[in-house]
């Protein structure tokens, strides 16, 4: 073993593997484990806001009629009819709730966590405990969030945006706004740990070999998330922080008109704070699925990504612009014309380096030898939605059509398909796809066939319903949107949106048995690599040990080597794995599979080797 | 305040009633009905370059995406697992170059397109205040925003704002066809927004701001006025009548709207007062 190998061997010493129950799954440093956590507690989250959705859909399809059953429950106060005040809770909180509690746990705090040390040939995360604590102080607020429903007045009902004057004490009273502002305070301070704790580990402890150019571009959506986390969370945590101030001890940062007392504030400030924060939020939400994609067409067409360094490139490009562009979400707010024009000209050049990933994701898979599997289908809807989605931002980011397009449906279902859509199909492709390695055993691909059907089907028929009715006018945030001379007639339209909502949720169903089935049921446990992948993570055994690698690996090669002709010749199979050399098929590089039947007693030998 | 200027109130508010109920409306009863899935209709002398941009926006998008469809498909369809995969890391010089080309070409036609088409657009009309300012056909109003509805003043004949004659109305912005309209906007509580679908435009109503927002209608009628911006539980309710009128029409309504104003014109409702001295449009 050379002496860099053996720095790398010592910089990251192992463990002994927690033995109590309390280290082992509460307080537990392992981040394989807190991914789970993080996994679970998203998914529970994602449980919650999705059903909110179906109340909103139900609001539109059939205004002020009960809802049916679940009515009974939640609206009891009001037998079961979803009241003016009920619903601007419930599209407030739906928004919160689906971006900072189920979708940032699920995609970065999940799978950044399981990801990251895993496909980098590392350990463990840079800072363990931090991990550990990123997890319980993300826990701590979704306590927050699901107290805020409980407290006299109800929840936040500002809107997600939570625009002051409306979620100052005036237009919004009670605990429940103010508690949903903390818990947003609270899930930030959470993703800065988990941010930091990402871009240190990438920058640290990639093992020998793994240079810039040879990370898969899962681990680079990560780690640029992370840095835009890093950077921008503690703009909206200041917003936050001046919003209640303004709640709590009466300053005025936001406060202007009538309400001021003495000496105003201006209630544009929040905006620019929020959307400096908002903007890049829904790149954070992206990058992983990006990331994720870009792997996922190069494993499952058997062919290397192609141009890789242009994806890297273009995924950094959109990070760096992300913090530029925000301005467009402010057109209508009279800013300068200088001032909006330049952010018309930023966010249309934004579209560029998006399309340079397009056309790397369709050219993998043009000449490719497509294996559909589950997370492949989840892929390529991905790929689907974020192209439509994508695509009806240009005439939201130009001024002049946004004066009509502002505020409509039109809007919610352009960022319903990009952050929402291709956030949820990333998120469960990924899922599909890291089961075996987090839990040791196959999801069942026929029931994920069926998940991703009807999700895919449901989304689009939800979201582009949503831009057909916004197209024709359909202002958003309506209790019930056929007010107007110019909406009335739009009942139908809404009607059958709603009824893809519905088909969307009882899709879920089948994801619900089928993660059931595959964590408790009776399974066989799956081969080492099911997916015939070269990423670092499957040359150990499902689940990893605590330590993960026995021995770190060198890295001799990038993450998409498929149908190498060479590799095909000399190893006989169609991938050659991160680890694997091609000048000396012999050597004994996957030490690791050594492992397999220690797995699930992993430890105090390995501790001992190593301390020799 | 005493009994006697109360009843002169009531009596003035019931004159006003009266003679708003009397007035004729060049033939518009109620808000004309939309159909389909077309924009609303556009009554507006702009509002076909919003339309007309985002229509060619649309056609351009619909190609790039069935475009993507396709290529897709082929993908999927034809290049399957019976297909051989080619060892191709995509980054030779000419595979870069068409990239980039490919990616410059459709920037520079749709978003040209657009950026070319918006600044055109905003320089001469939507965000060209100081012409509309100049101009001495425009009519100005002021709105003020409130939790859920739209207070509308009119400077009345002696041209000064927040005095006597000024002409006040609730939810009724009447306005003369044919002529720029340039409209003065804030609000005094939360965040609202003028929206106008039939013209194609809307400003936001923001506490201690005045925003400007312009445009000039072609064709009488009445029209809705929606709010914008989510301005709490009732911002559905939100709800104002937009009346293109003829200019005798108008005039006459104005005079009248303004007398009667007047009448009810108590200087010690100080929130009634809510008007400002004009600010000129740069």
């Amino acid at each position: 073993m050379s002496a860099t190998s053996d720095a790398y061997q010592n910089l990251q010493p192992i463990h002994h593997p927690p033995t109590s129950f309390f280290n082992k799954y509460l307080w537990s440093i392992d981040h394989k484990v807190i991914a789970k956590q993080f996994l679970w507690g998203g998914l529970i989250f994602l449980l919650l806001g999705g059903l909110q959705a179906m109340f909103i859909r139900w609001q539109w399809a059939y205004p002020g009629q009960p809802v049916p059953v679940l009515g009974q429950i939640f609206f009891s106060d009001s037998g079961g009819v979803i009241t003016p005040g009920h619903y601007t809770s419930l599209f407030t909180s739906h928004g919160l709730i689906m971006i900072f509690w189920a979708i940032t746990p699920m995609m970065i705090g999940a799978f950044g966590n399981l990801t990251i040390p895993l496909m980098i040939g590392a350990r463990d995360m840079a800072f363990p405990a931090l991990n550990a604590a990123s997890f319980w102080t993300w826990f701590l607020s979704g306590l927050m969030v699901l107290g805020s429903f409980m407290v006299p007045y109800g929840t936040a009902a500002a809107g997600w945006t939570t625009y002051p004057p409306l979620s100052g004490n005036a237009g919004t009273p009670g605990w429940g706004q103010s508690l949903f502002v903390l818990a947003i305070f609270t899930t930030g301070s959470a993703t800065i740990m988990g941010g930091v704790n990402y871009v240190t580990t990438v920058i640290r402890l990639r093992a020998p070999g793994m240079t810039w150019d040879r990370l898969p571009l899962t681990v680079w959506g990560q780690f640029l998330t992370a840095i835009l986390n890093v950077l921008f969370v503690p703009v909206l945590a200041s917003g936050g922080i001046l919003l209640l101030l303004d709640r709590w001890f009466g300053t005025s940062f936001y406060v202007a008109g009538a309400l001021a007392g003495e000496g105003a504030g201006d209630p544009i400030l929040f905006q620019h704070l929020f959307w400096i924060f908002g903007h890049p939020e829904v790149y954070i939400l992206i990058l992983p699925a990006w990331g994720f994609i870009g792997d996922f067409v190069s494993f499952f067409s058997r062919k290397p990504a192609y141009w890789y360094k242009g994806s890297v490139w273009a995924m950094a490009a959109v990070s760096i612009m992300s913090a530029v562009v925000y301005g467009h979400h402010m057109y209508t707010t009279g800013m300068a014309p200088l001032l909006g024009k330049s952010f018309m000209m930023l966010t249309l050049i934004i579209s560029v380096p998006a399309e340079l990933l397009f056309l790397n994701w369709l050219h993998t898979i043009y000449h490719g030898s497509m294996r559909k599997t589950v997370p492949m289908l989840f892929a390529l809807g991905t790929i689907f939605v974020f192209g439509s989605g994508g695509l009806t931002g240009l005439p939201l980011a130009t001024i002049s059509t946004d004066l009509y397009l502002h505020a409509t449906m039109f809007v919610v279902g352009h960022f319903h398909l990009t952050m929402a859509s291709a956030a949820f199909l990333g998120t469960f492709g990924a899922i599909y796809f890291w089961f075996p390695k987090m839990f040791g055993t196959m999801m069942d691909q026929r029931l994920g066939k069926a998940h991703f059907w009807f999700s895919f089907i449901g989304l689009n028929g939800v979201f582009i319903g949503q831009m057909i009715s916004g197209y024709a006018g359909q202002p958003r945030r309506l209790y019930d949107p056929y007010q107007y001379a110019f909406t009335e007639h739009m009942i139908g339209i809404n009607q059958l949106t709603s009824y893809f909502a519905f088909f969307l949720a009882f899709g879920q169903i089948f994801f619900v048995i089928n993660w059931f089935k595959s964590i408790f049921g009776k399974n066989e446990k799956c081969e080492q690599n099911p997916w015939q992948v070269g990423t670092l993570e499957w040359s150990i055994p499902n689940p990893s040990p605590v330590y993960n690698f026995k021995v770190i690996p060198t890295v001799t090669c990038g993450p998409h080597e498929y149908s190498n002709p060479e590799c095909i010749e000399k190893l006989g199979k169609d991938w050659q794995g991160q680890w694997e050399s091609l000048d000396s098929p012999e050597a004994p590089a996957p030490e690791q599979e050594d492992d397999a039947d220690e797995a699930t007693d992993p430890g105090a030998e390995a501790a001992a080797e190593t301390s020799k | 305040m005493g009994l006697i200027k109360r009843l002169q109130q009531y009596w003035t508010r019931l004159g006003v009633a009266l003679f708003l109920f009397c007035l004729p409306l060049d033939g518009f009863a109620e808000v004309a009905k939309e159909s389909g899935f077309d924009m609303p209709r556009d009554v507006s002398l702009d509002g076909h370059r919003i339309t007309w941009l985002i229509n060619i926006t649309m056609v351009f998008l619909v190609i790039l995406f069935v475009i993507m469809v396709i290529w897709m498909a082929v993908a999927i369809f034809k290049h399957d697992e019976n297909h051989p995969a080619e060892y191709d890391h995509g980054d030779a010089g000419k595979q870069i170059a068409f990239a980039l080309s490919v990616s410059t070409v459709i920037f520079l036609i749709v978003d040209g397109n657009l950026y070319v088409n918006a600044m055109i657009d905003l320089d001469e009309v939507f965000w060209n205040f100081s012409d509309v300012e100049e101009n001495p056909d425009t009519v100005r109003i002021q709105v003020n925003a409130h939790q859920w509805a739209w207070d509308a003043r009119y400077a009345g004949p002696d041209g000064e704002w927040n005095t006597q004659d000024d002409a006040i109305t609730l939810n009724d912005i009447r306005i003369p066809v044919d002529k720029p309209i340039l409209i003065q906007l804030t609000s005094s509580d939360v965040i609202h927004a003028l929206n106008f679908p039939n013209m194609r435009v809307k400003a936001d109503a923001v506490p201690g701001t005045v925003s400007p927002l312009w445009f000039q209608a072609v064709e009488l009628g009445e029209f809705d006025i929606a709010c914008a911006e989510h301005c709490g539980s009732f911002h559905y309710k939100m709800k104002g009548k937009l009346t293109v009128l003829s200019q005798e029409a108008y005039d006459a309504w104005l005079t009248e709207m303004s007398h009667q104003s007047a009448l009810a014109y108590n200087p010690d409702d100080a929130d009634a007062h809510w008007g400002w001295p004009w600010k000129k449009e740069q």
